[in-house]
């Protein structure tokens, strides 16, 4: 009698245990539901039942292209594709490489994507746009393409080789004639740190890197015309041929041309610095122009002349440049038609095309638009320059190993802390050849 | 004779009273001592506390401000920085305190559901399957947690879990599973078994007697791990960076000051008031409970 | 109850109790019972926990990207990259310089403290309350806050420019980097390890230092001589805690240094995560994880070893 009672009450226990689990998880389930549902199994169901309307867009955001800055720039689209809903989508991780990394991991990927080219590992996630005929007039869309095929398409060109430069500085240094060479650029630092400048405004983070990368393009560029392809063949060492810059660079440290403590800043840090007139030089890419357009409360005007070439070689050189805002679209995406609509209006659109020019200081030949005059000044660089050339990663075919713009900088800051060139150049050829 | 032997002789002679009057306060403690212990005191109190201060006032000061004097009291204090940070576009705050506060008791409520069972059959059983299984969970304790993110992807890719609120909460209860497990058995041991065995007569299943029984007198060690739990959740940033993703579109406190500041930390009217708004429910919460958070915390260690 | 609980003086107990099938029956049922107790924990820990350990070993010997659903197997190639790559070494001497000087000022200043401030009252409460704060503050906060302060730009850097001063390269000097990164960690960690050496004090039988007062021991002698070997177990307790805690330090570095200048901060755990998600090189991350791991397991292992030792030292 007693031992029944105990064989039920036990199973009723047991099973009322399972069942307190059981909701447990139920209840963790409903914990998750608010974000859940328009998250993991976003893109197998919503492609093929026509629901074309909501197309995800994975942006960049800067200082220049705020979030309010995107949903603006799209508000006409949707204005004219009533009840498609262009969603902006913000990084959440460093940058827009690692979000997208994890939403394709999550099987989240967005429709589109801003700011990424095609590698070899995203271009089989991307759809083909070789065909569409609208891509052809887009800025370096061949020099973007991979293996002949079109993946990304994009709004205008950046031009990275520039050195931009306080034009009070230099008078007061009495320098009258731009610099062409590179000896004539450390001739004119010293004069300006005589005048009492920091003759070349540098900073921590990724800046260092980039700014030797974008100020040895039109050089390298004439040095080694094929570049990419030799040092992907081995004929030649990334650490070999940079070495004479990086041991240029060092002087520059030495003689306190740049700051020893750079390394110390952020990029805006940079900027403000420049834009605050204390330094003369600033090595950036294009779209600081349009840093320097917001920052109204300076009082000297900012001038901009093509990264410097060795003795000898033309001037200018070949202009460092990138896509600039490219476009890719997702091949899983479930809105693909309304996805290359949106894509094409981006790219092709005046409006759309003029205004993220503006924005973010890029530039397209044969769109015209107000500009300033700093960015005339860049605009004719670029007219000038005898050809386009890619940078670091580099894009399309002339690429090195993924990691490897961040693997220069930190050697490059290197040069601050007291190793020699010789040895930075050689970590580099290390890192390359353990990546290829 | 040597103080070694003392060591080992002193237990024996400990028993019988020493005479009161031996070692009386004032003298343990003399007072220039206690003076100087105090200054020193003081000043490693500051040193501790100026970053809360320097936090604190320069997040109601103008960006030139906070430049030229970071250390000075706000002279014209400005509430418009705060409430910036308060609507941010990158990172709604109020809505990261709850989905936080959601993890945490998501978390706590199962690494409880399922570390205690498990902690209560290892503590009972001498049988070498069970010994085995807490050697299983003790070995957990020394994996970092990031190296266990990238397989995790894998799978909870593989689940279909990734970019989830259930697979993140699931792997975050995970985390917690191997200290649960072994401060409940620890604790559980210490539990007189009678009081099992009487409930088996009285007719309780195994499972029924852990939570009517043995459970109820488990409320310090169970408030100990809650805390700790707590805490791990809360200040997590490389899980809901990475597990949780941007799929979720939620963002947990830590994320979304992540998200609000790092494009902008030259930004001070940006880096401050967000920094402020983080911090300040925390250190009010840390305040009132301060005694049992800490009382609570080196409980664990000592049983640990 | 059943069986396997019961301890070994009960089976008179039970034989007198019922017949043979009843018995099996109960048996089955408890077994059922401690089924259901012990799976749910058991398969999860294992899917997210034992798996991915061993998963991880497997993902670096791929090329796996993060999304593509079959990595390829390169073999070695991950581990000849690491050994070829010129950012591993600097970060695992970066990892283990962190680790070392980082547990020493941890555990100095968290026994130093612990010694000052034992004994019951308010003032106490009140100065432990104040060590111990920042440890509830995530640390990604906390590198924030403390690039807001020492940064080149910021308060600290500030107020000395204000005054006509140089700029101290708190973050902007590599040696410096590492120092203010070890100095914000025991900043904000040393108040658990008073707390930790405090509940070990309170262990420390107090018949056993006074007895040594009364046989004449002096404060110092007390301390070196009884004290201390007391709170050994303490000890090991705090510097395993303190090497495994320092050894995955990522969130400090992501807001404090962002691994640089010159990667001379950029530990072990913050490499794997950057050449995973932001390179996109998962198996070269798992590479790293598996060098973590084996270096988090031997450091452990050695300390536990050499803690072990020292103790049956002490007392032989």
């Amino acid at each position: 009698m007693r031992n029944r009672r105990t064989a039920t009450s036990a199973r009723t226990g047991s099973l009322a245990r399972a069942s307190v689990t059981a909701t447990l998880l139920l209840g963790l389930t409903a914990c998750g539901g608010g974000g859940f549902s328009d998250g993991g199994d976003g893109d197998s169901g919503k492609g093929g039942d026509g629901g074309d309307r909501t197309v995800r867009v994975l942006v960049n955001i800067t200082p220049n292209l705020t979030k309010t800055f995107w949903n603006d720039l799209v508000a006409p689209f949707e204005k004219a594709h009533p009840g498609v809903d262009v969603k902006i989508e913000a990084p959440t991780g460093k940058g827009v490489a690692d979000t997208l990394q994890q939403q394709l991991a999550a099987g989240d990927a967005p429709d589109v994507v801003e700011t990424l080219l095609p590698d070899k590992t995203l271009a089989p996630q991307m759809l083909d746009l070789t065909d569409e005929p609208w891509t052809k007039d887009t800025p370096l869309v061949e020099e973007a393409s991979l293996d002949g095929r079109v993946y990304a398409v994009g709004v205008g060109e950046q031009a990275q080789s520039l050195v931009f430069y306080n034009k009070d500085a230099f008078r007061k240094a009495g320098i009258d004639e731009l610099p062409e060479t590179t000896d004539e650029f450390t001739a004119a630092m010293g004069k300006l740190k005589k005048a009492g400048y920091l003759p070349l405004q540098t900073a921590g983070d990724f800046t260092t890197g980039l700014q030797l990368l974008q100020l040895t393009d039109p050089s390298l560029a004439q040095r080694h015309p094929d570049w990419y392809q030799k040092v992907q063949a081995g004929d030649l060492t990334v650490g070999e041929t940079m070495r004479p810059y990086l041991k240029q660079y060092k002087t520059w440290i030495d003689r306190g041309y740049i700051d020893k403590n750079a390394l110390g800043l952020k990029y805006a840090d940079g900027e403000t610095s420049f834009l605050s007139g204390k330094s003369a030089m600033y090595v950036m890419g294009s779209w600081f122009t349009a840093t320097e357009a917001a920052a109204d409360d300076k009082d000297f005007e900012v001038g901009a002349f093509p990264a410097p070439v060795d003795k000898g070689q033309k001037a200018p050189g070949p202009q460092g440049a990138t896509l600039a805002a490219p476009y890719m679209i997702l091949k899983k995406s479930g809105s693909k038609d309304t996805a290359r609509e949106l894509v094409e209006w981006l790219v092709t659109d005046k409006k759309a095309v003029t205004a993220q020019l503006k924005q973010d200081g890029n530039f397209r030949s044969g769109v015209d638009r107000d500009l300033s005059p700093l960015e005339r000044d860049v605009q004719k660089i670029l007219d000038d320059a005898p050809a386009r050339v890619a940078q670091g990663e580099g894009y399309g075919d002339d690429t090195l190993p993924k990691g490897f713009n961040t693997a220069w900088n930190t050697e490059v800051q290197g040069l601050y802390t007291g190793r020699s060139p010789d040895d930075v150049a050689k970590a580099v050829d290390r890192w390359v050849e353990a990546h290829r | 004779m040597s103080l070694d032997n003392l060591t080992k002789r002193a237990p024996a002679t400990a028993p019988p009273k020493t005479p009161e009057p031996v070692a009386p306060a004032p003298r343990r403690v003399p007072r220039p001592g206690r003076t100087v212990r105090l200054v020193f005191l003081a000043i490693v109190a500051t040193i501790m506390l100026v970053p809360l201060y320097v936090l604190v006032v320069n997040a109601f000061k103008s960006q030139s401000q906070i430049l030229t004097d970071p250390f000075g009291l706000p002279t014209s204090g400005t509430l418009a920085p705060l409430r910036r940070a308060l609507q941010g576009e990158e990172f709604d705050l109020v809505r990261g305190y709850a989905v936080t506060l959601l993890f945490v008791v998501c978390v706590n409520v199962l690494s409880i559901a399922l570390a205690g069972p498990v902690a209560y059959v290892i503590a009972r059983s001498p049988r070498r399957r069970f010994r085995a299984l807490m050697l299983f969970f003790l070995a957990g304790t020394f994996i970092p947690s990031q190296v266990l993110v990238i397989p995790v992807v894998y799978v909870l890719k593989t689940v279909g879990l990734m970019g989830t609120v259930r697979g993140f909460v699931l792997f975050e209860t995970v985390l917690t599973l191997p200290f649960s497990v072994f401060l409940y058995a620890g604790y559980i041991t210490t539990v007189p078994r009678a009081l099992d065995e009487a409930a088996a007569l009285d007719g309780c299943g195994r499972n029924r007697t852990f939570w009517r029984i043995v459970f109820p007198l488990m409320r310090p060690v169970v408030a100990t791990m809650v805390i700790l739990n707590t805490f791990s959740v809360w200040n997590d940033f490389v899980n809901p960076q990475i597990i949780l993703g941007p799929g979720s579109g939620l963002y947990t406190v830590t994320t979304g000051v992540y998200a609000a500041v790092s494009q902008y930390q030259t930004d001070y009217t940006v880096v401050f008031p967000t920094l402020l708004l983080a911090v300040a429910p925390l250190i009010v919460f840390f305040v009132f409970m301060q005694r049992h958070i800490i009382s609570g915390l080196a409980a664990g260690a000592t049983r640990g | 109850m059943n069986r396997s609980a019961a301890p070994p003086r009960r089976p008179a107990a039970r034989t007198h109790r019922g017949a043979a099938p009843t018995r099996r029956a109960r048996d089955r049922r408890a077994g059922l019972a401690t089924t259901v107790m012990v799976l749910p924990a058991t398969v999860l820990y294992t899917a997210l926990l034992a798996v991915p350990v061993a998963l991880a070993c497997y993902l670096s010997l791929t090329d796996w990207d993060g999304f593509s659903a079959a990595p390829s197997f390169v073999g070695g190639a991950n581990y000849r990259a690491l050994a070829n790559d010129p950012s591993l070494g600097r970060s695992l001497v970066v990892t283990l310089l962190l680790a070392a000087f980082g547990t020493v000022g941890l555990n100095v200043l968290g026994l130093g403290f612990a010694l000052l401030l034992n004994g019951r009252s308010r003032v106490n409460t009140f100065f432990r309350m104040v060590l111990f704060y920042p440890h509830v503050l995530s640390a990604l906060v906390v590198g924030f806050l403390w690039s807001a302060i020492l940064g080149t730009t910021g308060a600290v850097n500030g107020l000395i420019t204000s005054h006509g001063g140089d700029v101290l390269p708190f973050l902007a000097d590599p040696d410096w980097a590492l120092g203010t990164l070890v100095g914000v960690v025991v900043w904000a960690a040393f108040g658990v390890n008073v707390v930790l050496y405090l509940a070990g004090l309170q262990a420390v039988p107090r018949s056993l230092t006074e007895a040594a007062r009364i046989d004449g021991a002096s404060r110092w002698q007390v301390l070196r001589h009884v004290t201390l070997p007391a709170l050994g177990p303490s000890v090991t307790v705090n510097i395993v805690l303190s090497l495994v805690t320092l050894l995955k330090t990522y969130d400090l570095v992501v807001s404090l240094t962002g691994g640089g200048p010159a990667g001379q901060t950029q530990t072990i755990a913050y490499l794997i995560l950057w050449n995973s998600f932001h390179d996109g090189r998962l198996g070269l991350g798992s590479a790293q994880s598996v060098v973590l791991m084996a270096v988090t397991a031997a450091l452990a292992v050695a300390v536990a070893q050499l803690r072990r030792r020292g103790e049956s030292a002490v007392y032989s």
